[in-house]
């Protein structure tokens, strides 16, 4: 059955990747799917790649072996403030200035070769790295349960990456995305709480009895609070530039769209995470003793469901995975394609041309993704240690002084992503060979980043921003996505347009409220359940 | 009441909360001011419209 579910899973990509492709008639299609993205898909597609194989895997895992809190009362929350961040401050900043990939925006604001390599380095590797790391890992567990040989399962999974990413570009992703949306959503509506129902919220609270602190947020390891504290800021700054997310909003119709999916799609982080936690928690009821614990929601799906929804479990799981892969490895592909060879190598290319080489750049990336997949070098370990984060020590200080000081220059640019970065990896790599001790609590990324920022005040209060710099700041604070949105509207028509913001306003206010009343009553319930 | 689980329910409320609060500081400081204006525009033309009809 898990083979079946597999190869259906697989189809599903490559059919819509085709459908989909028949939509791209130029460059802004493949790019940002012309802008057209409406709540659902942009919800759809910021909720996907949000929910990756490691919160059902290794986090499920964590949450089996430790208690449901360790992780996610902390460490998850900073990842759902940075994910807010990401959506409704730098994205949808970045989008008002028509910024197509992040790459752009240093591009825009700095126009200086030297800072748009850097970023672009930091985002190749950030994103192949931590992408590729994902892959492995989730390919091994899914290789043991469906028993195709895991080369197999990796070049099957690149194939149909390259369909959907190459002919679709990020319409594809998007609406991919979207569909596969619905059977993660299985997992935390129906699934998970189907294995909480067997496993009862008495058992499941009486685990503190057999398992000391299992229900407290320093869980069975007795981890210190200030772990904990450690683990919330860094997801937050893990979460709130990475690209993954931040460019969900770029293909957004309009500023409404942005603000309804900052509702919704925030909403569903924690709704999605928190619920396949306590599922885990009530694996330890129902199947105590698994030592593999990255298998526990895959156990689950396949022992203590019916067989068709422990089928859509699974997909569930393959749809996470291919998610987080397409959006990580689509915007690889845009790197190169448009930030690199297009942008930084001056090419003037037609419509045609441009679309060409964007799905080349996605045909290599696919062909590289797949070499190191099934090579698995060993330094792609040592690389996705410090992938994930590189966005956080790397971009944020230098994104958001460029977003807000009007001093910020190339010079601090430059300074703060060099510094940051070479920090984060010297201080991590004396800290784990034991040639230095880290202050209790404190992360090798927290310090990078401070040193990040503290590189980017010195350097930008020693130097002068030049003329360019300071024009397009001034140009930058005239923008935003609530004047475009304005100005799109009355394009209509004064009354038209007048009519169509208020019953867009209208929309986003009730979504809001309504919003609110579901989080209080789907976590109240729960806190009722568990908390007494 | 157990206070740890009460925190991680509490920040999941939370997380709510304060995207819909930046949400509605949006629409309130950078829509509301604009529909107003657009509205009271209007008024303005419709009732110098009635204004031309009765002289």
């Amino acid at each position: 059955m898990t083979q079946t579910i597999f190869f259906i899973v697989l189809a599903i990509y490559v059919v819509l990747g085709g459908i989909v492709a028949r939509y791209i008639k130029n460059r802004d299609d493949f790019y940002v799917m012309g802008e057209r993205g409406s709540t659902v898909l942009i919800v759809g597609t910021l909720s996907a790649t949000y929910l990756s194989a490691v919160t059902l895997l290794g986090i499920a895992g964590q949450s089996y072996a430790e208690g449901p809190l360790v992780i996610a009362a902390l460490g998850s929350f900073g990842a759902w403030i940075g994910t807010l961040i990401a959506v409704i401050y730098i994205g949808r900043k970045m989008k008002a200035l028509d910024c197509k990939t992040m790459p752009d925006f240093f591009e825009k604001r700095f126009n200086n070769k030297t800072v748009s390599i850097i970023a672009l380095i930091i985002m190749i590797i950030g994103l192949l790295g931590y992408g590729v790391i994902q892959l492995i890992g989730a390919g091994l567990v899914l290789s043991e349960v469906t028993g195709i040989s895991f080369s197999m399962m990796i070049i099957l999974f690149t194939l149909a990456l390259l369909v959907f990413c190459a002919l679709g570009g990020m319409y594809g992703v998007v609406v991919t995305d979207t569909i596969m949306l619905f059977t993660m959503m299985a997992i935390s509506v129906v699934i998970a709480p189907l294995i909480i129902g067997q496993a009862g919220f008495a058992e499941m609270k009486a685990l503190s009895e057999t398992i000391p602190f299992y229900w407290t947020i320093g869980g069975a390891e007795e981890r210190p609070l200030g772990w904990s504290i450690s683990q919330f800021l860094v997801w937050i700054l893990f979460f709130s530039c990475t690209p993954a997310l931040v460019s969900r909003v770029f293909p957004a119709k309009n500023d409404f769209v942005i603000l309804k999916s900052a509702v919704i799609g925030v909403f569903f982080a924690p709704f999605m995470q928190v619920i396949v936690f306590i599922a885990a928690g009530g694996m330890q009821v129902l199947q105590p003793g698994i030592e593999n614990t990255d298998n526990v929601m895959v156990l689950g799906f396949l022992n203590h469901v019916p067989d068709a929804l422990g089928g859509i479990g699974l997909a569930g799981l393959m749809a996470s995975i291919m998610s987080t892969a397409s959006t990580l490895f689509v915007l690889t592909g845009f790197a190169l394609a448009r930030d690199l060879y297009e942008h930084l190598f001056d090419k003037k290319l037609s419509e045609q041309k441009s679309l060409r080489v964007g799905r080349y750049a996605q045909i290599f990336v696919a062909a590289i993704v797949c070499a190191i997949a099934i090579a698995q070098p060993s330094a792609i370990y040592w690389i996705s240690i410090y992938a994930g984060a590189i966005f956080g020590v790397g971009w944020l200080p230098t994104v958001v002084g460029g977003l807000e000081w009007r001093r910020m220059n190339s010079k601090a640019a430059i300074g703060s992503m060099l510094i940051g970065t070479a920090t984060f990896i010297l201080v991590d790599e004396l800290a784990r060979n034991e040639i230095i001790t880290l202050p209790v609590h404190i992360d090798s990324l927290m310090i990078s980043f401070a040193v990040a920022v503290l590189a980017l005040v010195v350097i930008a209060l020693s130097t002068q921003p030049n003329q360019y710099e300071l024009d397009y700041y001034d140009f930058m604070k005239q923008q935003s996505m609530s004047k475009n949105t304005i100005e799109q509207f009355l394009q209509e028509g004064r009354s038209k347009g007048l009519a169509k913001l208020k019953k867009e306003y209208k929309q986003t206010v009730v979504i809001s409220i309504v919003f609110i009343g579901i989080a209080a009553l789907v976590w109240g319930y729960f806190f009722v359940m568990l908390g007494f | 009441m157990n206070t740890d689980v009460f925190i991680l329910f509490f920040n999941s409320f939370l997380t709510t909360v304060l995207s819909v609060a930046a949400v509605v500081w949006i629409l309130r400081k950078q829509y509301l001011p604009v529909i107003k204006q657009l509205e009271q525009e209007e008024q303005e033309d419709m009732s110098d419209e009635k204004h031309h009809e009765h002289s």
